[in-house]
């Protein structure tokens, strides 16, 4: 492999990371916080992608992008605020294989919802960000640059959300102690529904950015969801740091694994060979919370 | 004797729907040719296809219910393990020739080796990373099928023409319902014989059936394995009337079906999941073929209704009813049964009963030598050291008390002692056998009995069946596959529950019972082990005087005259002096003192402990 190829995988590989941490982070912020996994992440992802090409395609692309982008995460934290309120609130504390199958139900609804609102067919919307740069011999889109740097800024956001707001010191009290957060006078209810909220506008914003860069067919949300496990997995579910470090991994070994020819049979199952590789060495991730 | 019709009236309903499921099954082929008599348009073939895939649904549900209703794992691997049995058919058939029950014969044991060898993978983990781990499984199963095109035919799947002689949809429906019909039967004579038993312990609480002798991830493993090899048998049989293998099968989304029809039919009864494939059938052919989309939406609201309203599911139908013409009866809040529990057990301890009951070992110990040794046991969380270079002898025989401030360590000691915690350094000596850092499991089938601080048992048991399930645990017999656990032991947990004042709710939910009751069936678990030495952590917390006073007497006669040795940790110091023969006191993870209760009541170090008022200088640390 000659360094140019070296360095357009590897770009493959970032941009990869990119949007997958973005929707990682979500998942991880609210296992943090709430202790439940969210089987429905997917879909909300699916959603804002749906949303964000409907609206970019009617208003044109380049403002019509960026005005579908704020509705579809509107969209994306409005239905997760809804599945709060109507199915969260009556599993917290119960056994995870009521959480699992109770989000679970909510995937199938909203997958459901979405294939009689949008078609089963495969849609596809303009870059807001045209243009490529030329480098080494090769040219990289300048979308998926775009997309480097959003996941960057996004990363330094959540971070400064979670160290340096008050609703971040809440979030992370109730990580350790809802009921000691409780009895200090914090709406903990409120604070749980903020977070999910929180944790479906990134699942929004993630299926927004990816918009122009792939098809958006009615099956994202599971590929996206099982990429987004392995990542937390990797990473370990509840950290943000292990969210970044298994987007990283994962998008790296998605761009790469395009190198090995099409009819190994082991193409495809590189991150989760490697996914089990950590969860041997490492039963909670590189960075994992205990559950509970 | 052999009964012809069963006696309760709960068995004789149950075993009635048995007879009616079995007698619909078999009369499903002449009512679809009867039903194409008088409606022409419709088709008996289409019809009977249609029975042939509930059946083959239900084999497939009922093998995933063995992990989800029975042992209360999520896996998202088991459509893989049924892909894998409709592969191995497959490829032996088209590929390789051979005869297609060949194939079908071969299809479980090959889902059985992946299910294991994979299971032992997600093994690694539990519950939750468990779920995550089977997914990844799951996904690589699947691409590997998808993208190994000379074997699998990648994503075109595999077709076959079935020999003539199974092509006949009637007799393919027989013989479907033949294969069916014995995996079933082998299943449930699994799910009620002893290691079933296991099963429900570890659905109910995992660290109370480690603490009564269960290896939890091996039977996990082991149950794993099984619900894969009898998904294989229903993959094997897709492949037959289907005609066709395809890489969908095993994509992890594949286990709603499972998932689904398993919880709408109900996953805590046996059958349940058969009528919920029944009526999944019955509503994927209405409804799924108008309304595609529609179809995932009803799926879900079923799902996310049966999780949140009726969690047993369309068997569970019935007991709803009957909680609801309760209410209405009473005009009031009828949540508890009619027949409720007072916390009145502890009040009806019954020593002499206890003294009869051959559940409690009787074996001749030697009074004065040592059962218990424990060396320089420390251990640290993070900078904490919450046991510390503790030493401490249980001689055989004695009732040995550990008291101390709270965060003196002594929760910590006995989870170093049953193996929840292992220590940083030191050992643990039991009965002559280095138990040093075994897991509890083990410990526990070694002869050491706890009762909980918490308390831990299992709550949707019966009280009897709390029992009996302790007693088989620890005999070992939850390793046999067949017997009937309910039948084992049934005397002797009864007259355990009764010793200890729980006759009459034998039969009722543990979790049914008030607090008072729990703690005594905790107490009772742990005196059901045979054990030679018990630990009792704070035994009488949340007792009443009288109550203490009379579960402390059961304890201390039970110990003096069946010979067993107590080591019990306890905030009540009137408990402590009126039954302890040796107290040791600790004091901020270390041993402060030892002596028999006068001496320690008069040390007036410990005085000081209690009062607050020793300093870390004067323990010469």
């Amino acid at each position: 492999m000659t360094p140019g190829q070296l360095l357009l995988f590897a770009v493959g590989g970032l941009a990869n990371a990119a949007y997958l941490f973005i929707v990682a982070a979500g998942l991880s912020l609210v296992f943090g916080a709430l202790r439940v996994i969210n089987m429905a992440h997917g879909s909300l992802y699916m959603v804002a992608a749906f949303v964000t090409v409907v609206i970019a395609n009617q208003l044109g692309a380049g403002l019509g992008f960026w005005a579908g982008l704020l509705v579809a995460v509107a969209v994306a934290g409005a239905i997760g605020g809804i599945v709060e309120v109507l199915v969260l609130r009556r599993v917290y504390g119960r056994e995870h294989l009521v959480q699992l199958l109770g989000t679970y139900a909510v995937s199938l609804i909203v997958a459901g919802g979405v294939r009689i609102v949008f078609g089963a067919n495969y849609r596809t919307v303009v870059s807001p960000i045209p243009g490529h740069i030329d480098l080494g011999g090769y040219s990289y889109a300048s979308y998926s640059l775009f997309m480097i740097a959003a996941a960057i800024v996004i990363a330094a956001g959540v971070w400064a959300m979670l160290y340096r707001t008050n609703l971040g010191r809440n979030i992370r009290a109730a990580v350790a102690d809802p009921d000691l957060l409780n009895a200090t006078g914090v709406n903990v209810t409120r604070l749980y529904t903020t977070v999910f909220v929180i944790g479906a506008g990134l699942a929004g914003l993630g299926g927004a950015v990816v918009a122009p860069s792939q098809a958006v067919g009615s099956s994202i949300d599971t590929d996206v969801l099982v990429l987004a496990f392995a990542i937390s997995v990797i990473g370990g579910l509840g950290s943000i740091i292990g969210s970044a470090v298994g987007a990283l991994i994962v998008g790296m070994v998605v761009s790469f694994g395009l190198v090995i020819p099409r009819t190994n049979p082991f193409a495809l199952a590189f991150v989760f060979i490697i996914m089990t590789a950590v969860l041997i060495v490492r039963p909670r991730g590189l960075f994992g919370l205990p559950e509970n | 004797m052999i009964r012809l019709f069963p006696r309760r009236r709960g068995d004789r309903i149950r075993w009635g729907v048995v007879l009616g499921l079995v007698l619909f099954a078999a009369v499903i082929p002449p009512l679809a040719g009867l039903n194409e008599n008088l409606n022409p348009d419709t088709s008996s073939r289409f019809q009977i296809f249609l029975g042939t895939t509930a059946l083959v649904l239900a084999l497939w549900a009922i093998s995933y219910n063995l992990m989800l209703g029975y042992t209360g794992m999520v896996s998202f691997a088991h459509a893989a393990y049924y892909g894998v049995g409709a592969y191995t058919v497959a490829v032996l058939f088209k590929n390789y020739h051979l005869p297609i029950l060949v194939g079908l014969a071969a299809a479980p044991f090959a889902a059985a080796a992946i299910g294991l060898i994979t299971g032992l993978v997600a093994q690694r983990a539990v519950r939750l990373y468990f779920s995550l781990l089977t997914l990844a499984i799951s996904q690589l199963l699947f691409s590997i099928v998808f993208q190994w095109y000379d074997f699998t035919g990648g994503d075109n799947g595999i077709s076959i023409t079935l020999p003539d002689q199974l092509s006949d949809y009637t007799t393919l429906y027989y013989f479907t319902a033949a294969v069916v019909g014995i995996c079933l039967l082998l299943m449930f004579i699994l799910v009620r014989s002893p290691f079933g038993a296991a099963l429900l312990s570890i659905r109910e609480n995992r660290q109370r059936a480690a603490a009564i002798g269960i290896n939890v991830r091996v039977y996990e493993l082991a149950v794993y394995t099984v619900a894969a090899l009898f998904a294989g048998v229903a993959g094997g049989l897709f492949v037959m009337y289907q005609q066709q293998a395809y890489p969908e099968m095993l994509y992890w989304t594949a286990n709603a079906q499972p998932v689904v029809v398993s919880l709408l039919g109900g996953t805590t009864t046996f059958l349940g999941p058969a009528i919920g494939a029944f009526i999944y059938v019955v509503l994927d052919n209405s409804i799924s073929k108008q309304f595609p989309y529609q179809f995932d939406i009803i799926l879900g609201a079923i799902v996310l209704g049966v999780v949140l309203a009726v969690p047993g599911g369309i068997s569970d139908v019935p007991s709803v009813f009957l909680r609801l013409r309760e209410r209405f009866r009473r005009g009031e809040e009828a949540e508890e049964p009619p027949e409720e529990s007072a916390g009145e057990a502890i009040r009806m301890f019954d020593v002499r009963k206890a003294l009869a009951s051959e559940a409690i070992q009787a074996e001749e110990v030697h009074s004065g030598q040592t059962l218990l040794r424990i060396e320089h046991v420390s251990r640290s969380f993070g900078g904490l050291r919450a046991v510390e270079d503790v030493s401490l002898e249980v001689k055989q025989g004695d009732r040995h008390a550990i008291i101390g401030p709270n965060g003196a360590g002594k929760s910590t000691l006995f989870n170093l002692i049953t193996g929840q915690l292992k220590p940083s350094s030191g050992k643990v000596i039991f009965d002559g056998r280095d138990i040093t850092g075994k897991p509890p499991h083990v410990i526990a089938r070694t002869g050491i009995g706890r009762a909980f601080q918490i308390t831990t048992i299992f709550p949707k048991l019966t009280v009897r069946q709390n029992l009996q399930y302790a007693m088989l645990a620890h005999g070992g017999y939850t390793v046999r596959p067949f017997g009937i656990a309910n039948r084992m032991f049934s005397s002797q947990a009864q007259e355990l529950a009764e010793a200890v004042g729980l006759g009459a709710w034998a039969d009722l939910p543990a979790g049914q019972l008030s607090h008072g009751d729990q703690r005594a069936i905790e107490i009772a678990i742990s005196l059901a082990l045979g054990s030679k030495l018990v630990l009792l952590d704070e035994p009488t917390a949340g007792m009443s005087a009288y109550e203490t006073d009379k579960a402390m007497e059961l304890v201390r006669r039970l110990a003096t005259e069946r010979h067993l040795t107590l080591l019990f940790c306890e905030h009540d110091m009137s408990v402590v002096f009126s039954t302890a023969r040796t107290v040791t006191v600790m004091y901020q993870g270390r041993v402060l003192t030892e002596g028999t209760p006068e001496q320690i009541r008069r040390n007036p170090d410990v005085q000081k402990v209690y009062l607050g008022e020793l300093e870390q200088e004067e323990l010469g640390a």
